[in-house]
């Protein structure tokens, strides 16, 4: 199980950060995930890793500047 | 132990008054140039117009310059304001001061904000603003005592030449055993020998018993201070409360910062951490989506970003308390204990680095192509101890390392090899900043004289130059790539006083989430959002805790870009404090008064039409073949489905010159929506409507719009 803001979902050998995007059905576009300490961007949502018992971070927008 | 001299050459002593509603009515004039100190009343109509902060230091300025002053002329004014929620304790981020003078770099108006304690003890001493004019040969410190209620101008001797050191040393003079009273700003040997050069503002650090410094650093505001023959500026106050700045409704107040204060104790570590990490955040980010500027702005990306991104500075920032004003619980002005630097007059000693910033990061490390965490700390350090702006050091290091690696210029121009990557040359060319000598002094002078004297001198290729180096208005960027996204390109072309994405950071919104498809809605963004972050300026905020944290269920709201839950807490916060009854849409109105009237001082200082607008192509497309081949399929594509050019056939040099064409175009029609959308002619001036609209219609405004013929 992966923790998000309090919403839990299955976990699956091999699962992505696209996978997790995709399955909790989040229309967000959202630019940054953080899984435990590593931050992740959109552009490698495809192939990162959520390993299991991650605490992930969905981060809304990125502020910058 | 520094022997200090100390000599009075003239004192006011003055009724403090009592603050009201946030503001102390009144301005501190003093003139150096004859010693003059006096007080200026603020009229009701004055707060109405201008508000504070920026807003106050564009009317000083405004009356203190004339169409044919200069940056060095005496009259030209270093204005410093607060604002009327400055100072509050309570609410995070309520610290920030605005500096504004003529610039040295863009000839025009420049602003930049800072933090530390100086603007809210200067208006709890009893002035909302401080405008010097003048020019002295005698090293001169203006000293605000806003406990004994007078003002010294003083010959002071015997100073050492750094920042830091002047820094702790007039702490402590001044201080009287209470270093926490005390504020000092100054800038430093390289201020007075680039055009380049920054103020640095003190805060002192009780845990680490040390004076701790932040920059207001674009546009060569500490040359102006250099010139005027300034050493510091200190203001000394005593213990600051909630009360001091008299809010109307103290149990509001209480109420929306505990609000605020709360949501960022909770979400920036779910976030972006910025009390644990700061801006460093973003380095690993920017260079994902390829916006790291690396190597003078060719690319957006490089394999090495990660020995620079947060998890090295992660360990390396001394853990503890950073807000830069007391209460700031976003803390994000992070530091390095017990850095070594290896070169300079600091060489084997241990000195204490406030920073790196993303900004320097980017501007000293990735764009001059050195993924060396320490190198950057050391850059950071000499730029803040020598007083010189790390953003203009570093994109005017990566223009110059651009020319050498192009042939532009040689190792007779420069004396060393200036290949990028080289951190010996890098931190060489700014001690000799700060030594005023050298190939240093040159690139102090910035992107824009280096490209003449380039051609002038070396025959350098001028339109090539002009194609890759990076500033705009006489300013040089700071390190975000625009090149992919329009609306970034018009944050940068269209702001005010230059390339500073200060006024419109919107690469993500635009480029990464599209949430900004057609021309209106990027005009819209370029109206809102500049509009938006120019009140932070007149309030004496920091914008950090606006959007750099944001509620929970931000991204469920309407417009999440805008964090519109915060818009309404600083509404809450500014009827708190003043009093007045203003719903969201009335704190942009504010701030378009003092917008369209920065931009109306462009024009009466010969600047602020469209044809300062324009922005170099570097900085909205590939410049070269090699810069084209590194994304040709991004090219490729855009040329086939956004201009429904056939590519097949044509070579890459074609190719470069098709897409320069098209997107040339684009940022010129995104200048016409923008014009039209703030209210502008198509030359970029406020049209007389705007200004009847907004109550700026005073006649001296009417006339510079007459003598550009908006009648
Ligand atoms: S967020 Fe950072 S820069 Fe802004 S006031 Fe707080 S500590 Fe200072």
């Amino acid at each position: 199980m992966v923790l998000d803001e309090g919403r839990e979902f299955c976990w699956r050998e091999g699962m992505t950060v696209a996978d997790l995007l995709k399955e909790l059905d989040d229309p967000y576009p959202y630019a940054v995930v953080r899984v435990n300490d590593a931050v992740i961007s959109g552009p490698d949502f495809e192939k990162a890793a959520v390993p299991r018992g991650s605490e992930v971070h969905l981060i809304p927008l990125i502020a910058g500047g | 132990m520094t022997d200090l001299k100390v000599r009075e050459i003239k004192r006011l002593a003055y009724e403090r008054p009592p603050i009201r509603r946030g503001y102390a009515n009144q301005t501190l004039y003093v003139n150096i140039s004859d010693s003059t100190i006096s007080c200026k009343p603020v009229s009701e109509k004055m707060k109405e117009t201008f508000v504070g902060g920026k807003g106050f230091d564009l009317w000083l300025l405004w009356n203190a310059v004339n169409s044919r002053t200069r940056w060095d002329s005496p009259e030209n004014a270093l204005c410093i304001a607060c604002g009327p929620l400055g100072g509050t304790p309570i609410y995070p981020g309520s610290g920030k001061s605005i500096v504004t003078a003529i610039s040295p770099t863009t000839g025009s108006v420049m602003d930049s904000n800072v933090g530390g304690f100086f603007g809210p003890y200067l208006k709890f001493s009893g002035f909302d603003a401080l405008e010097i004019q003048g020019k002295t040969d005698v090293p001169t410190v203006i000293f605000i005592d806003g406990i004994n209620k007078q003002v010294q101008v003083l010959e002071v001797t015997g100073l050492p030449e750094g920042a830091h050191e002047i820094s702790e040393v007039l702490t402590n003079h001044f201080g009287q055993g209470k270093p926490r009273n005390i504020s000092v700003v100054s800038s430093g040997p390289g201020a007075k020998h680039t055009l380049i050069g920054l103020l640095n503002f003190s805060w002192y650090d009780p845990k680490r018993s040390r004076a701790r410094l932040k920059q207001a650093g674009r546009g060569g505001l500490g040359t102006v201070f250099a010139d005027k023959g300034l050493k510091a500026i200190v203001a000394r106050w005593d213990t600051v409360t909630l009360a001091m700045n008299d809010p109307a409704d103290e149990a509001a107040l209480k109420e929306v910062a505990r609000l605020h204060s709360r949501e960022i104790m909770e979400q920036d570590p779910k976030q972006n951490q910025m009390s644990m990490v700061g801006t460093a955040h973003l380095v690993p980010i920017m260079n994902d989506y390829d916006l790291l500027p690396t190597h003078n702005f060719r690319y957006g990306r490089h394999p090495d970003a990660s020995k620079v991104g947060m998890d090295v500075y992660r360990p390396l920032f001394d853990k503890g308390y950073d807000g830069c004003w007391m209460g700031c619980s976003l803390a994000c002005s992070h530091g390095v204990k017990d850095f070594v630097p290896t070169t300079g007059p600091h060489a084997g000693q241990k000195v204490y680095v406030d920073g790196p910033e993303y900004e320097t990061i980017a501007g000293c490390g990735s764009n001059h192509g050195i993924f060396d965490p320490l190198h950057i700390i050391e850059m950071n350090f000499y730029c803040d101890n020598y007083g010189l702006d790390s953003i203009s050091v570093g994109t005017s290091i990566a223009f110059a390392m651009e020319c050498f690696e192009t042939g532009l210029i040689n190792k007779t121009h420069t004396g060393m090899d200036l290949s990028f990557g080289n951190k010996a040359s890098a931190l060489e060319i700014v001690h000799q900043m700060a030594r005023g000598e050298g190939f240093g002094k040159m690139v102090g002078q910035g992107v824009r004289r280096m490209k003449q004297i380039f051609s002038r001198e070396y025959g350098a290729d001028r339109a090539f130059m002009e194609d890759i180096g990076m500033e705009a208005k006489g300013l040089e960027f700071s390190e975000y790539m625009p090149k992919e996204s329009l609306a970034q390109q018009g944050g940068y072309g269209l702001a005010l006083k230059g390339p500073q994405h200060d006024e419109a950071w919107l690469i993500f919104l635009d480029m990464v989430h599209n949430f900004m498809p057609t021309f209106e809605q990027k005009a819209e963004a370029l109206h809102w959002f500049p509009l938006w972050r120019t009140w932070f300026g007149l309030c004496g905020l920091c914008k950090l805790p606006w959007n750099d944290v944001v509620p929970a269920d931000n991204k469920q709201t309407k417009e999440p870009a805008k964090v519109i839950q915060h818009v309404e807490w600083y509404t809450q916060y500014f009827n708190a404090v003043t009093g007045k009854s203003l719903v969201p849409a009335d704190l942009i109105t504010m701030s378009e008064k003092v917008y369209n009237f920065q931009r109306i001082l462009c024009l009466k200082m010969g600047y602020g039409r469209r044809e300062h607008d324009a922005i170099p192509y570097r900085s909205m497309g590939p410049v070269t073949v090699d810069e084209y081949e590194s994304r040709a399929e991004r090219y490729d594509k855009q040329l086939k489905e956004i201009y429904a050019v056939d590519t097949d056939g044509k070579d890459t040099a074609e190719k470069v010159k098709t897409l320069r064409k098209f997107r040339e175009e684009r940022y010129e029609q995104l200048k016409d929506a923008v014009y039209e959308r703030r209210g502008w002619t198509h030359d970029g001036i406020p049209t007389l409507d705007t200004v009847r609209r907004l109550g700026i219609d005073f006649p001296e405004v009417l006339d510079v719009l007459q003598a550009h013929g908006v009648a």
